[in-house]
């Protein structure tokens, strides 16, 4: 999608989230509030800055506040952001996030995941939306979705005061049961994440397992380094396709994009040109130039959600488009030190 | 110098890590580009450690070739001058101190052998029946720190009982352990034995829990998960005190000086406090100036004895003493003519020694250890008991009291006795560091063999 497409579908979107008739309570509410007029005064992507960042008022909205009066005859449902920053932010969601998995879908399938056969999702379910995306995909290819229930936010708080055995336990408990599955059923593809991985290869026979069954892998949740991922495609999953997801609840997900030639970073991820603009910016909020390391601002334009100038929590490295006007690439996504004063505690996802 | 390029090594060959990190010297200058492992590295290396780990020792001779090439040989482009300067650049250690260790290393795998021997009873119990002390397990992991080059002998003496070793170096001292492997491998040890893996505090206790035996040393924060795990040997800090109850002559002064500060204070048997019967204030101003005759001078010069600290580690080591300032008595600031932290032309900074008093035995600073010439003096009394002298890895007895050097060597936190003015690192083979170390490493099993007296058999059979 070229940049004025982009703009005419924000300027379409601005009309629809702020209209009386369409437009959700939480935004209308704040119209007044904004200081400029969006429906006249948004024409591009570069207008979106004039938005305040209200993503820490996720936290406490009422979810039906937040979605617009345009779609009150659908079903929606709210999923969390994991909490790796304090409270969870909430999210809704009836049709969208679909789409957006079935583009997802298709980039994965490119870079060698298998287009058909069953999933085991060894990851978030309940509130995370991650556990609703790896669903989606196995449908998408007709195949069964397996899962283990995985809370991260327990484990962060294992870890967050000092009990690193009791979050060991807690892993050998979640691989037992993935462990039980890969016995007895047919898995192509295994999602997880970089921590799950390890350990999974810490476990002679359950990596075995793995190794002889799973011909995909998708990782997601946490960063991982260039050296681990080489030791994961290379040494340990030779000849099983590896391809990592950047995403959280709120921007949706980025996946890999296709590996060429002269490319730097092992993993460049891409978000969804139609809805999202990622930026990676400096502390004056301007954005850093190509191969330079910047946080990472988002902006999501979708009929479902609005969610304008939002800092997030990561820094990654800005890479150029692949092609004319084609979307920046994100490489080396870390987790940022500390925000509002909260540290960050990775965990397990 | 030029910067060196370290990798990470197992079975024998370089893996050239994409993750990376730059270790700087105590000038600030760049002094090696490390290509760190990951978990996932140390958990292969390990894997193949572990497949073609048969328990089987080298032999003494390999061992003894591999600390000649250590202290002369070009390794992986290195000579021993080279070594040396490196060293002493990310450590801050003395050129002298590192040349010492080099030495000693030398010294102590050639005298592995005696060592061994001393270390374990009698194991010949005639008429066919002997014990043979085996290594208790097959895998080894040595987390070491980067205070001092000799406390590598540890994870040799592993390799020597044959054990597959990894080793996680210290991040200011990549270089000792990185050409102790290269001597090793170069003199014969099959390259599935080893695996030298720079890597974060995590992936060192990665290793510990995966390892049957393994060795850690660090500070009290570092090494306090593994304390009373029996399969990790923990080397904390030190907290080396005397126990001064006689008139200090300059025999005694001398001696308690030297044991502060030889290497520059950087061991862990380095003296760090003094309980005295004597007058507390009077013993300190007399350490302090002494100690402040030691001279300014950068690491490599041939005269230095003092350690130097690069800028960061030096402001961490002067917010901690303005602490302990704060609650003792300082008796080096009003006899030693410098600064605390003299910031040296090259960019370094050099701690002054630094001699504090306490005005009770009890006082929570006696036994902090710091990495230069430190002393906390504080008075003891009668009431006092042996309470004050526990928690020490090796206690100075100054005193004719019989009495009190018994009750002393029976406290368990009490790691070693020296009596007299004998320098505490004082030792030849058979005398442990800190328990028995070979005991840790091997275990005795039964091996009875035929022809055996057959009523001596029955009356031994355990059942």
């Amino acid at each position: 999608m070229s940049s004025d497409d982009f703009d005419s579908h924000l300027r379409k979107l601005m009309a629809w989230h702020f209209g009386d008739a369409t437009g959700s309570p939480f935004w209308l509410g704040k119209r007044a509030t904004l200081g400029f007029d969006p429906v006249s005064d948004v024409q591009g992507a570069t207008d979106l800055l004039r938005f305040p960042d209200i993503s820490s008022e996720l936290r406490s909205v009422p979810a039906g506040d937040l979605i617009p009066q345009g779609l009150a005859d659908q079903p929606f449902r709210v999923y969390d952001s994991g909490g790796t920053t304090g409270a969870p932010k909430r999210i809704v969601d009836s049709g969208y996030r679909s789409r957006l998995l079935e583009w997802a879908h298709g980039r994965l399938v490119a870079q060698g995941v298998p287009a058909t056969g069953n999933w085991l999702h060894l990851g978030p379910s309940g509130p995370h939306v991650i556990g609703f995306d790896v669903s989606r995909y196995a449908a998408l290819g007709n195949g069964i979705f397996y899962t283990v229930d995985l809370d991260p936010r327990w484990v962060k708080r294992l870890l967050g005061s000092g009990r690193p055995e009791q979050a060991e336990e807690y892993i050998q408990h979640l691989l037992d049961q993935a462990e039980t599955i890969l016995r007895s059923q047919d898995v192509a593809v295994l999602s997880t994440t970089p921590p799950l991985l390890e350990a999974i290869c810490a476990r002679e026979e359950l990596y075995e397992l793995v190794l002889a069954k799973v011909r995909g892998i998708i990782w997601a949740g946490t960063s991982i380094s260039a050296e681990s991922l080489r030791l994961v495609e290379e040494v340990f999953f030779p000849g099983t396709a590896v391809a990592g997801i950047y995403g959280n609840s709120l921007m949706g997900v980025a996946p890999q994009r296709e590996r060429l030639a002269g490319d730097e970073y092992p993993c460049v991820f891409e978000a969804f040109p139609e809805t999202t603009r990622l930026e990676l910016v400096d502390e004056q909020g301007k954005e850093v130039g190509y191969g330079e390391r910047g946080r990472v601002r988002l902006h999501l334009v979708a009929e479902e959600m609005f969610l304008p100038n939002i800092l997030e929590r990561d820094s990654a490295v800005r890479i150029a488009p692949t092609s004319p006007g084609g979307p920046d690439g994100l490489a080396d996504v870390q987790t940022f030190g500390t925000i509002d004063d909260v540290a960050v505690i990775e965990g397990v996802y | 110098m030029s910067v060196v390029r370290i990798d990470p090594v197992t079975g024998g060959r370089p893996v050239p890590s994409s993750d990376r990190s730059t270790l700087l010297g105590v000038t600030g200058e760049p002094l090696a580009d490390i290509g760190q492992a990951p978990r996932l590295l140390a958990q292969a290396a390990l894997n193949e450690l572990r497949r073609n780990a048969d328990g089987v020792p080298p032999g003494a001779e390999l061992l003894v070739e591999a600390a000649r090439l250590f202290a002369s040989a070009d390794l992986d482009g290195e000579s021993i001058d080279d070594y040396v300067n490196r060293v002493t650049l990310s450590t801050g250690l003395t050129a002298a101190t590192v040349r010492l260790a080099v030495e000693d290393l030398v010294k102590e795998i050639v005298a592995l052998p005696a060592t061994t021997a001393a270390e374990l009873p009698v194991t010949d119990f005639g008429s066919g029946f002997r014990t043979r002390w085996v290594p208790r397990g097959r895998v080894f992991a040595g987390v070491m720190a980067s205070n001092h080059p000799v406390p590598n002998a540890t994870w040799v003496q592993a390799v020597y009982h044959g054990y597959s070793v990894l080793v996680r170096p210290g991040s200011r001292d990549p270089f000792t352990p990185r050409r102790l492997v290269a001597a090793l491998l170069r003199a014969g040890l099959p390259a599935d034995r080893l695996a030298f893996l720079p890597s974060s505090r995590e992936v060192g206790e990665f290793l510990l829990r995966k390892a049957d035996r393994g060795i850690i040393y660090g500070g009290r924060q570092a090494v306090e998960t593994w304390q009373g795990d029996d399969s990790i040997a923990v080397r904390g800090p030190g907290s080396t005190k005397a126990f001064l109850d006689a008139d200090l002559d300059d025999a005694l002064l001398d001696h308690l000086v030297t044991s502060a500060s030889f290497d520059g204070g950087t061991r862990c048997t380095n003296l760090s406090a003094v309980l005295t019967t004597r007058p507390v204030a009077e013993v300190a101003d007399r350490l302090a100036r002494r100690l402040s005759t030691l001279p300014v001078l950068p690491a490599d010069h041939p005269d230095a004895s003092l350690l130097v600290l690069d800028a960061h580690r030096a402001e961490q080591i002067r917010r901690q003493t303005a602490e302990l300032r704060t609650e003792l008595t300082d008796h080096s600031a009003r006899h030693d003519a410098h600064e605390p932290f003299v910031r040296l032309e090259n960019g370094s900074l050099l701690p002054r020694p630094l001699v504090l008093s306490a005005d009770r035995a009890g006082h929570p600073a006696v036994g902090t250890e710091l990495p230069f010439p430190f002393i906390v003096v504080a008075p003891w009394t009668e009431a006092d008991g042996t309470a004050p002298l526990r928690e020490s890895l090796v206690l100075n007895l100054l005193t004719e009291r019989e009495d009190l050097a018994e009750r002393a060597l029976l406290e368990p936190t009490v790691r070693k006795v020296t009596r007299g003015t004998v320098l505490p690192w004082t030792a030849v083979p058979g005398i442990p560091h800190d328990d028995n170390y070979t005991q840790f490493l091997l275990e005795p099993k039964g091996v009875v063999s035929g022809d055996i007296d057959s009523k001596a058999g029955r009356h031994l059979a355990s059942t």
